[in-house]
């Protein structure tokens, strides 16, 4: 939970006062608060997102780069957190694209 | 497994060894305090590369590794408890509490569910208004600022049947508290880069310049840990002892610093318990009193609880450097990621389980893994 995914933020909305917004990792989409980031990134850009909250911006490069190490570490744990939570019937989390 | 030959960038990372043999005048002792670190020094086989060197220490840098006992137990408690919908991180379930772990707690008929957002959490109690719905609010500086939303959250939206079991710690007094140690041997630390990408580094400066350490700032990438390693030996060799960033595409100096600000407002400074090393003055965060009433400790009254930590389990002396996992009787033969006896074998940020990890160090006669 220490070391956050990069994924490409898809789209952007308001829910209720908290900035929201899709995040793309890698094929997986789900609902991620973009609140501490909202006034640095728009629709396209990178994030890494620690336990569904976007905390810095990052470039393509960095973002695929990343994605691939932490892959290659077998780090990606939190991808089948998200998935388990969406077989609860949490919400967040869409069908890969 | 995968060796630093078959790294793509095996040639930057050999260029950044030969560096740091030629520069190191006798072996300077580093830690690095972040799982991640960990995972990478041991799989790539940093360590042995730069022996002679550098030697390099594995410190408390995993969240699940460093949770007491006591908050594991108190945990066990509530999650037991009719009416009671236990959320947490997928990791901390198998984190062996005093009798039992959550999963365990599950399959006895409690209901515990993984999320993977504390923001889940609060939807889960929004959704099910006459269950009380607790979050297990564990981490370093990277989950608080999720963990700070989620409470920050339910005052604004007025849910009242959501709470926090809070066990939140912080790098900084951790890195303080061994250099305290008596018997410290680290003269210098690699910092997580992605606690840094969140509360900046300003907090370790105070710490280089008192205690003398190089202090950087650094990812968890192999040719990251190599730069990290190089640029603290270079200011060792000198005799400076500053806090560099090597992170620098990620990491600003201030961190990002609307998630410092609600962190604060939500959460204090507190004395923390971690496991293995004991009490740590000022090295975690509770909740403020002003949002008391999401504090599933109150709510539930198990504040009071106290435990103590089976011997057998030698994570304090992993987590603070004094023992390399193997060197616990239990590594391997008694504790295995299958049935953990400690943490730090739990989970894939833990220094037992990266070094179970590689075959070589597994040479315990499995038949005596059954007790
Ligand atoms: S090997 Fe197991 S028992 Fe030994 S220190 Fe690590 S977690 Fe504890």
């Amino acid at each position: 939970m220490c070391l956050g995914i990069p994924g490409k933020i898809q789209s952007i909305r308001d829910d209720a006062g908290l900035v929201m917004g899709v995040i793309d990792f890698g094929g997986v989409q789900r609902d991620v608060c973009l609140q501490y980031v909202a006034d640095e990134v728009q629709v396209g850009d990178y994030v890494i997102v620690h336990v569904g909250f976007a905390i810095t911006r990052v470039d393509e490069d960095e973002a695929r780069r990343t994605f691939e190490v932490l892959k290659e570490m077998s780090q990606l744990d939190e991808l089948e957190w998200m998935a388990e939570a969406a077989e609860q019937g949490m919400r967040g989390l869409e069908k890969p694209a | 497994m995968k060796y630093l030959s078959e790294y793509r960038d095996a040639d930057i990372a050999k260029r950044l060894i030969g560096r740091i043999k030629t520069r190191a005048t006798r072996c300077w002792t580093l830690m690095e305090v972040c799982g991640g670190q960990t995972h990478t020094i041991v799989r790539q086989g940093l360590d042995e590369l730069l022996e002679g060197s550098v030697e390099m220490i594995h410190g408390p840098g995993c969240p699940v590794c460093v949770t007491p006992l006591e908050q594991i137990d108190k945990a066990l408690l509530i999650a037991a408890k009719p009416n009671v919908i236990f959320t947490s991180f997928g990791d901390m379930l198998r984190v062996p509490g005093s009798d039992c772990d959550l999963q365990q707690v599950r399959a006895r008929g409690g209901s515990v569910k993984v999320v993977y957002s504390p923001l889940d959490a609060l939807a889960l109690a929004q959704k099910h208004p006459d269950k009380e719905v607790v979050f297990f609010a564990v981490g370093f500086e990277t989950t608080a600022p999720a963990n700070a939303m989620a409470v920050f959250r339910a005052r604004q939206l007025g849910v009242q049947n959501f709470s926090v079991l809070v066990s939140h710690v912080t790098v900084p007094p951790a890195i303080t508290a061994i250099l305290e140690a008596p018997d410290n041997r680290v003269q210098g630390f690699l910092a997580a880069g992605h606690v840094c990408a969140v509360m900046g580094y300003t907090e370790y400066e105070p710490i280089a310049a008192k205690y003398k350490v190089p202090i950087i700032v650094t990812g968890f990438e192999p040719v990251d840990i190599l730069e990290g390693i190089s640029l603290a030996v270079n200011q060792l060799e000198e005799r400076r002892h500053e806090v560099e960033n090597q992170y620098v595409r990620s990491v600003r100096r201030s961190g990002t610093e609307p998630a410092r600000a609600l962190v604060q407002q939500v959460f204090e400074l507190a004395n923390r318990q971690w496991r293995g090393i004991g009490e740590i003055p000022m090295s975690g965060l509770r909740l403020r009193d002003e949002f008391a009433a999401y504090d599933a400790e109150r709510k539930f009254g198990v504040g009071g609880l106290k435990v103590t930590e089976p011997a057998a389990c030698r994570a304090g002396d992993v987590l603070t450097g004094r023992i390399k996992p193997p060197q616990c009787a239990a590594f391997g033969t008694l504790c295995t990621p299958e049935r953990p006896l400690g943490a730090p074998m739990v989970s894939t940020e833990g220094a037992c389980s990266a070094y179970y990890n590689l075959a070589k160090y597994r040479t315990a006669d499995p038949a005596g893994a059954a007790p």
